[in-house]
C-alpha cells in the first residue's frame, strides 16, 4: 500500500501539491488523472525522493520510504531517459544490478523481458539505434527489471500505437493481478476507465476525487440517460431537472438527477416520439473528471 | 544494497563503457607516443652527431688539418667540405646541408644561431694556425710549438638550478608536469561531459530513483579516475623504461620514486578537479552550456598549471614553495619540486594534507549543490539557487558560441608548454601560451 499523507510541495509561488492525501493498494491498478500542471509528475517524483517535500509524508507499507524500499520500486519517468550510447542488454542489466540484484539474476530477468517484449534480437544494439517505440519498451523494462512491488509509471501510454497500447494494458493488468501496486498517470480517460479499479483525480495540486472508480461513479448524484429514437425529437418541456447534454437526429443525451422517476421520463418520451433504445447509467470517468475539475 | 556498493557499480559501468570505445585507447596511445618521442627522439636524431663544416675562399689547408686534429682531441666528429665559391657555400648553409661556412679562414657564417661548441672549435683552430705561422716567422721549431700547443681536454659540467639536477632533469620534469596536467584535465573533462550527458539524456531521473546522488557522482569520478590512473602509470613506466634504454645518463628526475609521487599527485589533483567539474556539470543540461559554466574553473586550472610550471625553473624559491603547498596549485607544483629534488621530506605530506582537506570541503559543499541541481532540467541553474536548493525556476543564462573555448584554451596551453620545453625557458613558455590564448580569444570574439 502506497500512501500519500498531507503531501505539500511549493515551487516558489506555485503550489504543485497541496496537502494531498490518497493511497494506492496492492493487486489493483490505480489511475492518476488531472489536467496539465495538476501535479501528477511532482507527486510521482516524490515517491522516489526526487523532490523535497514542504510538508507531509509518502509511506510504503506504513513506513516512510528510504533508499532500501526504493530498490523494490519501479519507475518510468515522464521524461524518458536512458544512456543513448549504451547497449540495451548492458543498460538493463546495470539498472537491475543497481537495485541489488546479482549479475546472473539481473541477466535472467533482462533476457526474459526482452524476449517477452520482442526485443531479444536488439539486445546488443545501442539504445539510440532503436525506434522511438522500441526505446519506450526498453524504458518499460527498466522499470520492471527488478521485479518491483510498486510500479509507478508517468504517462506510460503516451505515444503508443493501438497495438502497443493493448499490450501495455495487458501487461499492467498482469502486474497488478500478481499482487503488486501499480500507479500510473494518463490523459486517456476512457483507457483509465477500462483499466483501473481505482482512480485519483488531482487538480491544481489538490486531490478532488480518489478511491474505487465504481463507488465514485455511484456516489455522484448525476446520472446520464441516452435515448435513441425514430422520428422527431422528444418533447421534454413538461419535465423538470433535466439537462439536455447532446441532441442530434436520432439521439438525445440527458443529464438527470439520481432520483429521477424513470418511468415518467420514458412515458413522456414515448408520447412524443418512437423510442428505440434507452440507457441509464452513472457518469463515465470523463464526465466525472469534467465535473470534478471544473467544480 | 547500500550507496557504496552502488557507487562501485557506477564506477564499473564507467570503466566498462569507456573501455569499449576507441577514444580511451587513442588518448592513451597519443600520450604514450608523445612521451616516448620526447624522450627518445633527441638521442635518435643525435644532437651530438657529426658537425659539417664548409670552407670557401682563402682558407688555408693547415686550418682544416688543425680543425680535424682539435676535433679528434675533444671527441667531436667533424667533416669538412670545400666550396669553390663563397656563394655556393652560403647556399649550403642556408639549406642546412652544412652547419657553418668558414670564409677566408676568418669569418664564420651560420644559418641561425651559432653552435657555441663548433664556434669555439673553429676559433681555437684559427688561433692555433695563426700562432703557428707567427712562431715559424719568429724561428721557433715546429716540434717545440707542437708540444706547447697540444690540445687540452676541458670537461663540462651542467649545474642546473638545484644540486644533483641537470637540464635533462628539468626537461624530464617539464614532461612530467605536462603529462599530469593533460591527464587531469582530460579525465576531469570526462567527468564533466559524463554528468552533463546524464542530465541531457534524462537518464539521471531513472538512476536517482534507485541510488543517492553522491553514489552516482562518486562512482563516476572513481571509475574515470581509475582509467586516468592507468594512463599515468602506463605512461610513467614507459617513460622510465625509455630513459633507461636511451643514452641519457641516470636522471634523478626520472626515477621510480618520482613516478610514485606523480601517481599520488594525480589521484589527489584529479579528485579535486573532477569533483569541481562534476558539480559544475550538474548545473547545466546542455553540453553547449557546459564550457561557459566551467569557464572560471578552467581558467583557475590553467593558472595553477602555469604556476606549477614556473616552479621548475626555481624550485627552491619561497614563492615556489608556497605555490606547491597551496591546495589548488599543489597538484601541479609539488610533483615538479619533488622531481627537481627541491622538496623537503615533510613538504609533500603537508601539501597532501592541505589538498585532501580542500577536496573534502569541496565534496561536502559540492555534493549539496550537485544533489540540488542534478534534477533541474532546462536552463543553467544558478550556483546560489543550487546551494540553497531553492526551487524557483532557473533563470536563463545562455552564452552561445562558446563551445570551442575549452579547445582553444587547451591548445594555447599545449603550445605554451611545447614552447617552454623547446626553449627550456619558462618565461618563453608562459609568454607563448599567453599570446596564443590572447589571439585565440580575439579570434573567437571576431568570429561572433
Ligand atoms: N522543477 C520545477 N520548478 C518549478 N516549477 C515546477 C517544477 N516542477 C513542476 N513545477 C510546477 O508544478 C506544477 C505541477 O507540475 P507537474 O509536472 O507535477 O504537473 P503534471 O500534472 O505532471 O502535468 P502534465 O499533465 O502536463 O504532465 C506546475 O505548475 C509546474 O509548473
Ligand atoms: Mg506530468
Amino acid at each position: 500500500m502506497l500512501e500519500f499523507e498531507g503531501v505539500t510541495k511549493r515551487f516558489g509561488s506555485v503550489t504543485a501539491l497541496d496537502t494531498c492525501t490518497f493511497s494506492a493498494g496492492p493487486g489493483r491498478l490505480t489511475g492518476f488523472v488531472g489536467p496539465n500542471g495538476a501535479g501528477k509528475t511532482t507527486a510521482m517524483r516524490s515517491v522516489f525522493g526526487l523532490v523535497e517535500l514542504d510538508a507531509g509524508t509518502v509511506r510504503w507499507r506504513g513506513a516512510p520510504i528510504g533508499q532500501r524500499e526504493r530498490q523494490r520500486f519501479g519507475y518510468m519517468p515522464e521524461e524518458r531517459g536512458l544512456y543513448p550510447r549504451m547497449r540495451v542488454r548492458d543498460q538493463l542489466r546495470y539498472l537491475a544490478e543497481l537495485c541489488g540484484h546479482g549479475r546472473r539474476q539481473s541477466l535472467r530477468s533482462v533476457d526474459e523481458w526482452l524476449e517477452r517484449l520482442g526485443l531479444a534480437d536488439r539486445a546488443r544494439d545501442r539504445v539510440d539505434t532503436l525506434s522511438h517505440g522500441n526505446q519506450q519498451r526498453v524504458q518499460l523494462i527498466a522499470a520492471l527489471v527488478n521485479d518491483p512491488d510498486l510500479l509507478v509509471l508517468d504517462e506510460p501510454f503516451a505515444g503508443l500505437d493501438p497495438i502497443a497500447l493493448e499490450s501495455m494494458s495487458g501487461l499492467l493488468r498482469e502486474v497488478a493481478s500478481a499482487g503488486r501496486t501499480v500507479l500510473f498517470s494518463s490523459h486517456q480517460l476512457d483507457l483509465v476507465e477500462d483499466l483501473c479499479e481505482d482512480v485519483v483525480i488531482i487538480d491544481h495540486g489538490r486531490v478532488v476525487r480518489s478511491g474505487d472508480l465504481a463507488q465514485l461513479r455511484a456516489g455522484v448524484p448525476q446520472r446520464f440517460v441516452e435515448l435513441r429514437h425514430r422520428g422527431g425529437p422528444p418533447d421534454l418541456t413538461r419535465l423538470s431537472g433535466i439537462v439536455v447534454a447532446e441532441s442530434v437526429p436520432g439521439l438525445v443525451r440527458l443529464q438527470v438527477a439520481g432520483d429521477v422517476d424513470l418511468a415518467e421520463l420514458v412515458a413522456e418520451v414515448r408520447r412524443s416520439t418512437d423510442l428505440v433504445s434507452f440507457s441509464y447509467r452513472p457518469p463515465s470517468l470523463p464526465e466525472l473528471f469534467r465535473e470534478a475539475v471544473t467544480a | 544494497m547500500n550507496g557504496l556498493r552502488q557507487a562501485r557499480l557506477v564506477a564499473a559501468r564507467e570503466i566498462r563503457e569507456r573501455l569499449r570505445s576507441p577514444v580511451y585507447y587513442v588518448s592513451l596511445g597519443l600520450m604514450l607516443v608523445s612521451v616516448l618521442a620526447a624522450i627518445l627522439a633527441p638521442s635518435l636524431v643525435g644532437s651530438g652527431g657529426e658537425k659539417k663544416v664548409g670552407v670557401a675562399g682563402e682558407t688555408p689547408a693547415s686550418l682544416v688539418r688543425t680543425l680535424e686534429g682539435q676535433a679528434r682531441a675533444t671527441g667531436t666528429e667533424v667533416s669538412v667540405r670545400r666550396y669553390a665559391s663563397t656563394d655556393a657555400g652560403e647556399d649550403a648553409v642556408r639549406h642546412g646541408r652544412i652547419d657553418v661556412l668558414v670564409v677566408d679562414g676568418r669569418r664564420l657564417e651560420w644559418q641561425r644561431r651559432a653552435d657555441e661548441e663548433l664556434k669555439a672549435l673553429i676559433t681555437g683552430s684559427a688561433q692555433v694556425v695563426a700562432v703557428q705561422e707567427r712562431a715559424t716567422a719568429a724561428g721557433i721549431r715546429p716540434e717545440t710549438l707542437g708540444a706547447l700547443l697540444a690540445p687540452v681536454k676541458v670537461g663540462n659540467r651542467v649545474l642546473g638550478p638545484v644540486a644533483g639536477r641537470t637540464s635533462d632533469d628539468e626537461t624530464a620534469t617539464y614532461l612530467l608536469s605536462i603529462m599530469l596536467f593533460l591527464t587531469v584535465s582530460v579525465y576531469g573533462g570526462m567527468v564533466l561531459t559524463g554528468v552533463v550527458e546524464e542530465k541531457s539524456s534524462r537518464v539521471v531521473e531513472v538512476l536517482l530513483a534507485r541510488l543517492p546522488p553522491w553514489s552516482l557522482l562518486a562512482g563516476k569520478i572513481a571509475g574515470i579516475g581509475v582509467l586516468g590512473l592507468v594512463q599515468v602509470a602506463v605512461t610513467g613506466v614507459a617513460a622510465l623504461v625509455a630513459v633507461s634504454v636511451s643514452d641519457l645518463a641516470d636522471l634523478p628526475a626520472a626515477r621510480a620514486s618520482v613516478l610514485a609521487w606523480a601517481v599520488v599527485w594525480f589521484v589527489v589533483g584529479y579528485t579535486l578537479i573532477a569533483t569541481a567539474y562534476g558539480v559544475l556539470g550538474s548545473l547545466t543540461s546542455r553540453s553547449e552550456d557546459a564550457s561557459s559554466v566551467t569557464g572560471p574553473l578552467t581558467v583557475v586550472l590553467i593558472a595553477a598549471y602555469f604556476a606549477g610550471f614556473a616552479t621548475i625553473g626555481s624550485p627552491d624559491a619561497l614563492w615556489a614553495r608556497l605555490v606547491s603547498w597551496f591546495p589548488v596549485t599543489a597538484p601541479f607544483a609539488m610533483p615538479n619540486r619533488i622531481a627537481m629534488g627541491a622538496a623537503l621530506w615533510w613538504e609533500p605530506l603537508l601539501a597532501l594534507v592541505l589538498t585532501a582537506a580542500a577536496t573534502a570541503g569541496l565534496v561536502v559543499l559540492g555534493g549539496r549543490i550537485y544533489s540540488h541541481a542534478i534534477l533541474r532540467t532546462g536552463a543553467v541553474v544558478k550556483l546560489v539557487d543550487a546551494w540553497r536548493g531553492s526551487s524557483v525556476a532557473a533563470r536563463v543564462r545562455t552564452r552561445p558560441g562558446r563551445g570551442a573555448q575549452a579547445a582553444l584554451v587547451a591548445g594555447a596551453v599545449a603550445l605554451g608548454a611545447v614552447a617552454g620545453v623547446l626553449s627550456r625557458d619558462v618565461v618563453v613558455g608562459v609568454g607563448a601560451g599567453a599570446i596564443a590564448l590572447t589571439i585565440a580569444s580575439r579570434f573567437r570574439k571576431a568570429h561572433r
